[in-house]
C-alpha cells in the first residue's frame, strides 16, 4: 500500500491558536519524529495550501493519514483536492471521546492531559502505519 | 425543506427556525404533539464549539422551569442548559450517544436534545420568543459582544 519510498505522509490540522490543532501537530511531531520516523514523512498543511511542490510530490507518492482538529477537516479536504491517497483519517475530537479523562488545554503548550491525550492520538497512528507498511513488507515478500 | 431567518456577522450566519419558539438562554423549544421538544440553537452550538460530550436528563425526570435538563462538553466549553418549560422528559435523542456532533450538524432538526410532556405550558409560552423576536435578540447580543 506504500509507495517505493515505503513512506507515509503525515498532515496535522494547521490550527495554530486551537488547542485541538496543537494536539493534532504535538501527535504528529511525536509520529514523524520519535515514534516512526523511518516509516513517515511530515507534510505542513500551510505549505501545502501554498501550492509547495515537494509537499504535493510527497502526496503524490505517499499514502496520506491526516489529522483534523476540528469538524472543518482541513487537512483531509485539502489532501483530497492535492489528489492525495488518504489511507486513514483521524479527527482529534474522537479521539478526545475515547479519552474523556485528557481534557487538553493550552494553545502554545499544552497542559498534562493534551500532553497524554496527543501521545494516545500517537499511539493510534502508529498502529496505522504498522499496518500500511506491514502489507508492504508481505508485497515484498510475497 | 425548512426556510431558516438568518444573519450574517462577520464570517458566521446564525440561522433560526421559524416553526420554533426560543428561550432567553438560546434554547428553542417546537410543539409536537402536545409535547415539546428541545434543542440548542444554532447560535449557541456554534459559539459553544465542537461537541464531543452531551449529557442530557433521562426520561423520567421532572423538571422545573429554568432547571438545568442537560449540560455539554465541547472543544472549548462546559454549558450547562437550561430548560425553558415544566414537565416530565419522556424521551432523549438517541442519536446523541455516539453521535453528539449531530448538534452541530443540525441542530434544529437530527440534534434535538429531549422531549418533554409539558405541565405548564400556558405560563412558560409567556416568556418565550418567537423567531423573529429571537432573531433580534441573536443580533442585539452578537452587536454587544463584539464591544466588549
Amino acid at each position: 500500500m506504500t509507495d517505493m519510498s515505503g513512506k507515509v505522509a503525515i498532515v496535522p490540522c494547521s490550527g495554530i491558536g486551537k488547542t485541538f490543532g496543537t494536539v493534532s501537530r504535538v501527535a504528529a511531531y511525536q509520529v514523524t519524529e520519535d515514534d516512526r520516523p523511518k516509516k513517515t514523512r511530515l507534510v505542513s498543511l500551510a505549505m501545502l495550501v501554498m501550492g509547495d511542490p515537494e509537499s504535493k510530490s510527497t502526496l503524490a507518492e505517499s499514502p496520506a493519514i491526516t489529522i483534523d482538529g476540528c469538524a472543518m477537516a482541513c487537512a483531509t479536504k485539502m489532501v483530497g483536492q492535492c489528489g492525495g491517497r488518504i489511507a486513514r483519517e483521524f479527527a482529534v475530537l474522537d479521539v478526545f471521546r475515547r479519552y474523556h479523562d485528557f481534557k487538553p488545554q493550552g494553545i502554545a503548550d499544552l497542559n498534562e492531559s493534551g500532553e497524554k491525550l496527543a501521545d494516545a492520538l500517537a499511539k493510534e497512528i502508529d498502529i496505522e502505519i504498522d499496518n500500511l507498511t506491514s502489507h508492504e513488507e508481505g508485497g515484498h515478500h510475497a | 425543506m425548512t426556510d431558516f431567518l438568518e444573519t450574517t456577522i462577520d464570517k458566521f450566519t446564525f440561522r433560526v427556525d421559524p416553526a420554533c419558539l426560543y428561550s432567553g438562554d438560546d434554547i428553542w423549544v417546537r410543539l409536537e404533539g402536545g409535547r415539546a421538544k428541545l434543542g440548542m440553537s444554532d447560535i449557541l452550538q456554534q459559539r459553544s464549539g465542537d461537541i464531543a460530550f452531551v449529557d442530557v436528563k433521562p426520561a423520567g425526570t421532572v423538571l422545573a422551569f429554568n432547571e438545568e435538563f442537560a449540560s455539554i462538553e465541547t472543544v472549548k466549553v462546559n454549558v450547562a442548559l437550561i430548560s425553558p418549560v415544566s414537565g416530565e422528559v419522556v424521551g432523549v435523542n438517541p442519536a446523541l450517544k455516539l453521535t453528539p456532533e449531530v448538534i452541530n450538524q443540525d441542530p434544529f432538526g437530527e440534534g434535538w436534545l429531549c422531549e418533554v410532556a409539558l405541565s405548564d405550558w400556558d405560563a412558560n409560552r409567556l416568556l418565550l420568543l418567537d423567531a423573529a423576536a429571537y432573531l433580534e435578540k441573536m443580533k442585539h447580543d452578537v452587536s454587544e459582544a463584539g464591544k466588549s
